[in-house]
């Protein structure tokens, strides 16, 4: 393609570096474009910034499962005692060593993406990326010095930001979010989380499985657009576990004390009394806002929804500018996941080299809420399957099971709870997993990979369990809701 | 005018005292077991080496004997969690090429230039 006059800089150019962004762009470069990558951490208000990599790596999925593992592990020491191991009380956890191994890992994480970039010929850019017309990027170094990029085609995957509130007075002088809980040098002590998200529940979680006095503050419900049941599971878990739930609060302003302490004021909606508690630290977990505000959208014509502030992107990750696309958290309507927009990001780069047609399917995507007690499901919720079909054209299958790790360990299993949703008239094809228990990512897997097939509930009631195991009593399930009887499974 | 300071060691406890006596500088180690018939990647670094910060160290280190390296509970393994060899670091950071990263310039300069 030499002799032809190269009208642009780059086949490729992506704004974003993160998991969706970082698999576009590699996989476009191993199909032959040229391509580079612009990836800029904004510090968040407290500071914090990170390397290459995105949410995922650095202030997401990556530290958050190593330190819900520390959390995990902790519990794990106390159940030793009832297995035989002599170990002294008390068990103490050191914030400081957890931190700089999780923070070590995710720099070498960093490192690694850097490598592969370099290895694959992408061009890595670290400058705040924005459009400045539909075939050029502008790219700026933190003191502002602009270069310009020119592209046949563009891609926006600048992800998202958790969000501060914005009517409550000291909320972002004092408090942090989860761009910072997992780079502090310090444990951050007695905290409030306020959210009930998965990612205040999961802080939350393993901030109480490390030992700091955690409260989350929830002003309606928890996990919402999660199946409701199953989040009722998962809070009740942790409240038992020694998370305190102020459910019906709104924080109305946070105060710094003399001592250092953050005074938080907050209105009981149920008592309709004012409340007031001192914290160490305030984690706000409250939503995430998209990225793409100072991307210039407007002017080049990217359609925004108005209400959520994400790009408006057709099934194919296209925008309305017809060689601008837009996938991963930023897109309306898109998981905020890190597999779908990696495999979505693979395929778009598939098609815009002109190898594939094929488009990304955001149906019965498996995820888990890596909560004390694990939370996993795949397709839909009850109420989405019940909303979709009727109640009468649905039938739920459901058992409470006891892992047998608990039993030694004398741990109470009574939100070990499993839940499959299915049509209840013809082939009864499975519509949706729930489950509670450990391992709960490690056991559904497999399990999506046959929603994806069609399984049907004579397929999981055909398929032989493996013993003993949790994941067995999905293929063992035979109460059902509408029977009313017991779902307590006896032991084999 | 030499804009690094080039440190020729022998075994675990050379390198520990070379790195030990340069506290506070841009460390970059390249460890190299004892090649006779592999192709060495020393070339690649060595070609590469005008790129080194100004001040730096570069440590040339071999490990030592072939069955040394074999066995998992060598120094260099253990302590400083060595994969394999060649290993090209830069120490006190993630920064680390291995095996045949090594053989591939621009990752090195990658190393060598970049923050």
């Amino acid at each position: 393609m030499e002799w032809l006059h190269r009208k642009y800089d780059y086949d490729l150019v992506v704004i974003g570096g993160g998991s969706g962004g970082l698999a576009c762009s590699k996989e476009a470069a191993q199909l032959g474009q040229k391509v580079a990558v612009l990836d800029y951490v904004e510090p968040s208000a407290k500071g914090t910034k990170w390397g290459l990599g995105g949410t995922c790596v650095n202030v997401g999925c990556i530290p958050k499962k190593l330190m819900h593992q520390a959390a995990l592990l902790g519990t794990a020491v106390k159940d030793a005692r009832k297995y035989g191991w002599k170990i002294k009380d008390p068990v103490s956890h050191d914030w400081e060593t957890m931190a700089e191994a999780v923070q070590n890992h995710v720099r070498s994480l960093n490192w690694g993406h850097r490598v592969q970039l370099k290895d694959k010929k992408v061009k890595y850019l670290n400058l705040k990326g924005s459009l400045l017309d539909e075939h050029t990027v502008r790219g700026m170094t933190k003191s502002g010095k602009e270069s310009f990029l020119t592209a046949k085609n563009i891609v926006i995957a600048t992800g998202g930001r958790p969000k501060y509130p914005t009517d409550i007075p000291g909320a972002m002088e004092h408090g942090i979010t989860s761009d910072d809980i997992f780079w502090l040098k310090e444990a951050p002590g007695k905290t409030l989380v306020v959210g009930a998200s998965y990612v205040a529940l999961e802080c939350a979680g393993f901030l109480t499985g490390i030992g700091q006095d955690t409260k989350v503050m929830v002003r309606s419900i928890a996990l919402r657009g999660f199946d409701q049941q199953m989040a009722g599971l998962v809070t009740d878990h942790m409240q038992a576990y020694g998370t305190r739930f102020a459910w019906g609060c709104v924080p109305q302003r946070v105060d710094k004390l003399p001592s250092g302490a953050l005074q938080v004021t907050w209105a009981d909606t149920r008592t309709g009394k004012e409340e007031t508690d001192s914290f160490d630290s305030v984690l706000w977990a409250v939503g995430r806002a998209p990225e793409a505000k100072a991307l210039g959208l407007d002017k080049v014509g990217v359609e925004v929804n108005r209400e959520t502030g994400k790009i408006v992107v057709g099934a194919d990750e296209s925008t309305s500018v017809s060689n601008i696309y837009a996938f991963g958290d930023i897109g309306e309507g898109r998981p905020e996941l890190t597999p779908t927009a990696v495999k979505a990001g693979r395929l778009l780069a598939r098609r815009l080299a002109g190898q594939s047609t094929q488009l990304m399917d955001y149906d019965n995507v498996a995820t888990t809420v890596f909560t004390p007690l694990e939370y996993s499901c795949v397709g839909l919720s009850e109420e989405e399957a019940v909303g979709r079909h009727g109640q009468d054209a649905i039938e739920v299958y459901h058992a409470f099971y006891k892992p047998l790790e608990f039993t030694v360990a004398e741990r109470d299993a009574s939100q070990c709870y499993i839940k499959v949703v299915c049509e209840r008239g013809g082939e009864q094809r499975i519509l949706g997993l729930h489950y509670t228990g450990p391992n709960a990512g490690e056991v559904m897997q497999g399990f999506s990979l046959a929603l994806r097939c069609g399984a049907t509930l004579s397929h999981l009631k055909e398929t032989v369990g493996i013993h003993p195991t949790c994941a067995e009593e999905l293929t063992k399930v035979s109460i059902t809701k509408r029977s009313g009887l017991d779902a307590t499974v006896t032991g084999c | 005018m030499s804009l690094y300071e080039e440190v020729k060691v022998h075994g675990y406890a050379e390198f520990c005292k070379a790195v030990s006596d340069r506290k506070g500088k841009d460390i970059f180690a390249y460890f190299s077991g004892n090649v006779i018939k592999m192709t060495t990647s020393e070339p690649t670094v060595r070609g590469e080496i005008s790129h080194l910060p100004e001040g730096s160290v570069f440590i040339y280190c071999q490990v030592g004997q072939r069955d040394y390296w074999k066995n998992p509970n060598n120094d260099f393994k253990k302590t400083l969690k060595l994969s394999g060899v060649p290993t090209l670091l830069r120490y006190g950071t993630p920064q680390k090429l291995v095996e045949e990263e090594c053989f591939k310039a621009n990752l090195v300069r990658m190393m060598f230039t970049e923050d």
